[in-house]
């Protein structure tokens, strides 16, 4: 008995992914449990196992972008026959803006066109309501490319109109000729995902803060805590960091909150988020539970996360549960700057580099290490006032870390 | 305006038109001193006499075959058939004498009848005595065939039956008898093939006949809570059929809900649901859901007929199915 392959749901509101790679050919064995094929997803790239042993006998989507529920593969006995066709792979919409740049044409042309788009279901068939189809012929939309919400997904009237909207601009933006030495980059999904939530978190009405912290104990308790570290990871400035915030989030609830439209919730522990940079883009994995957790272990999660986040090995769990969010340029040499917020966390800190500075002390001008901190708060969420008292507490700890026990 | 009844309306209809025309005559059985058995004609024998109000013997044949006769010899008789169930008696008469013989005389003869028959479910009166038997007749090339929901509709189509040159069949639901409508003053006559609007909604069309009017307006305001904006319209006529009507509604809300009393199964409903498919074919946006009883000859425990024949919870769940709601299975 054949068993089908089906794009997995690997995460909260995940829809679909792009299969990067099959890292079994047809015809392979393949054991349950051994990595089958690297996915996409808006948030990481992982590989997925197999969920049954056996030949892989057919694969069906080779590469490209896939719903979830679909069937990609076919996994049975040898010499088993398989009904799944394959398909060409829809990649990135760009079908779709294809057929919007096509003059609409008469209409029992454009029907014929329909039918001979590649479908998505595994049927063969695109499900489309009659009115669908309609206004997708009139406004060249490919209906393959329009995800259905009506009954046993059937693509209904308002999906295409919803498709319709978002696909607009493109043929505006759309070069009709590349020009010489100009290279097209299409969006991967992780940028997608960037764009759309970046987009979203600049509708947020937010403010910002800023302190300059006096770094000299902080960079004390480091330098100890490097030298405890032993087999350990080295801790970092950005750990002594992650803990602290954590200590002032469990003092100030109110910014360990997400906004959820209708309610504010205020969350129990502080998951931090850390941006890393990777290559083409931006995760931010979150270190659960950093309230509970030493420096040195917030250390090791953080070099884990991390490393894998670099190389592309992030799970969905890693990015998920994330009630705050630091994001450090310091090493960039960078002083200060405004983070953008990451919905719907009610709130993110900005880190610059930590520099000497002529400062006064005691009314003299003394060399001292001086940290930038700029918070970015959603107001919806967070007051003035509120963040404000949160900021004094990060930096009354990073001074005074004794503070923060 | 006064207020009358659905039973005053439809003897208010023959009374007027029996005393603006001697041509014009009821007969059936038990009409005259027992007023008919769901009281319709009482009172009529005493001011029209025996000669216009007529008994016949127990025989649907030959009171339909009478009738048809008169019909053909220039008088406009409204026969009363006690039970629609008892269509079946005087079909030979109907369908192939009374359909065919304007067509077969080459439009040399007319035969203006009218068939008065009521039934429907909601008394237990059991299988024999509870059909709606309307999809039979609709089928019938050379009949007209009418389904009035309310008093107004009753009054007005039954006058307009009266004056059809063609034989109609005019159908009553034996629950509606006792609903209220204020009508005019001045009988208006209202033409056959005329669809009627209840109520206007944006999302779902519920086309309804007979009973299932009185259920679809019931979902339709419970939709309305939920966020549903449902059109309710009855055709009335259901042969000739007022599809423009029917079309530009779908048109409107994009989703329809065929809704009667009798069995879905080869019903009227069938037809409505293949005519909105081919006027509104690209702007459905759902499959046309129907709504009717189960397929089953109707049971005498009242519990069983209340399960088999639909109610509005049936027309309300085929709506938010269309819509994609809650409770919508």
């Amino acid at each position: 008995m054949a068993t089908e392959v089906k794009l997995p749901r690997l995460g909260q509101g995940m829809e679909s992914g792009t299969i990067v790679k099959w890292l079994k050919s047809e015809g392979d064995k393949v054991e349950k449990g051994e990595p089958l094929y690297e996915l996409d997803t808006d948030k990481v790239t992982q590989e997925v196992e197999a969920d049954a042993s056996g030949v892989l006998l057919k694969i069906a989507v080779s590469e490209g972008e896939v719903e979830v529920g679909k069937t990609i593969a076919v996994i049975g006995e040898e010499g088993e026959k398989v009904a799944v066709e394959e398909e060409k792979p829809s990649r990135d919409g760009a079908a779709a803006q294809e057929a919007a740049q096509q003059p609409v044409r008469a209409s029992g042309e454009a029907v014929r066109g329909n039918r001979e788009v590649p479908p998505t279901q595994t049927d063969g068939r695109v499900k489309a309501s009659p009115l669908a189809r309609r206004i997708a012929r009139e406004r060249g939309i490919e209906l393959s490319a329009v995800a259905g919400t009506g009954p046993e997904g059937r693509v209904v009237a308002e999906d295409v109109e919803r498709a319709a909207a978002s696909a607009a601009p493109a043929p505006l933006t759309a070069p009709s000729a590349p020009t010489e030495g100009v290279e097209i980059e299409q969006l991967s999904s992780m940028r997608k995902t960037i764009a759309r939530r970046l987009t979203e978190a600049w509708q947020a009405p937010v403010f910002q803060l800023g302190v300059t912290v006096d770094m000299g104990r902080a960079l004390e308790v480091r330098e100890r805590l490097v030298e405890m570290h032993g087999d350990g990871v080295k801790p970092t400035i950005s750990d002594l960091l992650t803990k602290v915030c954590a200590a002032a989030l469990m003092r100030h609830r109110e910014v360990n909150a997400l906004y959820r439209g209708d309610a504010v919730e205020l969350h129990p522990n502080a998951n931090i988020g850390i941006a890393v940079a990777v290559p083409k883009g931006l995760v931010v994995p979150v270190i659960p539970g950093c309230e509970r957790k030493s420096i040195a272990e917030i250390a090791a999660v953080r070099a884990d996360v991390v490393e894998r986040a670099r190389a592309g090995k992030l799970q969905q769990a890693d990015l998920e549960g994330g009630t705050f969010t630091i994001s450090n340029l310091g090493m960039y040499g960078i002083e200060r700057f405004i983070a953008v917020l990451n919905p719907p966390q009610a709130a993110i800190l900005a880190v610059g580099s930590v520099e000497d500075k002529v400062v006064a002390v005691d009314g003299q001008p003394t060399v001292r290490p001086r940290l930038e901190l700029t918070l970015t708060c959603d107001h919806r969420a967070v007051d003035g006032a509120t963040g404000a008292q949160f900021l004094g507490d990060v930096k009354a700890f990073l001074e005074e870390p004794g503070l923060a026990l | 305006m006064p207020e009358l009844s659905y039973r005053e309306a439809v003897r208010d209809a023959l009374s007027r038109a029996m005393r603006e025309d001697e041509d014009v005559f009821i007969m059936g059985e038990d009409i005259a001193e027992m007023g008919g058995s769901m009281g319709v004609t009482q009172g009529m024998l005493d001011e029209f006499g025996p000669e216009r109000v007529r008994n016949t013997p127990i025989s649907e044949m030959a009171l339909a075959g009478a009738a048809i006769g008169a019909a053909m010899q220039g008088m406009r008789p409204v026969a009363e058939i006690m039970y629609e169930d008892f269509l079946t008696l005087a079909a030979e008469q109907i369908v192939n004498q009374a359909a065919k013989h304007r067509y077969m005389s080459g439009g040399q003869v007319t035969v203006p009848v009218t068939f008065r028959t009521q039934g429907g479910a909601g008394w237990s009166p059991g299988a024999q005595h509870a059909q709606q038997l309307e999809a039979w007749f609709v089928h019938i090339p050379g009949l007209k065939v009418v389904f009035a929901s309310t008093p107004a509709d009753a009054r007005g189509l039954l006058w307009s039956s009266i004056y059809d040159d063609n034989p109609v069949i005019f159908f009553e639901h034996r629950t509606l008898y006792g609903i209220k409508e204020e009508v005019p003053d001045e009988l208006e006559p209202i033409p056959l093939g005329e669809a009627r609007i209840h109520r206007e909604g944006e999302d779902v069309t519920v086309i309804a006949t007979g009973r299932l009017v009185h259920e679809a307006l019931a979902a339709a305001q419970e939709a309305e809570q939920e966020g549903v904006s449902v059109e309710v319209v009855d055709p009335r006529t259901l042969q000739p059929l007022d599809e423009d009507t029917l079309i530009s509604s779908v048109k409107k809300t994009n989703r329809c809900v065929v809704a009667h009393e009798a069995v879905t199964r080869m019903g009227f409903g069938a037809e409505v649901a293949a005519v909105i498919q081919y006027g509104a074919f690209d702007w459905l946006d759902a499959p046309i859901e129907r709504v009717g009883a189960k397929f089953t000859p109707l049971p005498f425990a009242p519990v069983m007929e209340e399960f088999v024949v639909p109610h509005s919870g049936d027309v309300l769940q085929a709506i938010y199915r269309m819509v994609g709601r809650r409770n919508g299975n």
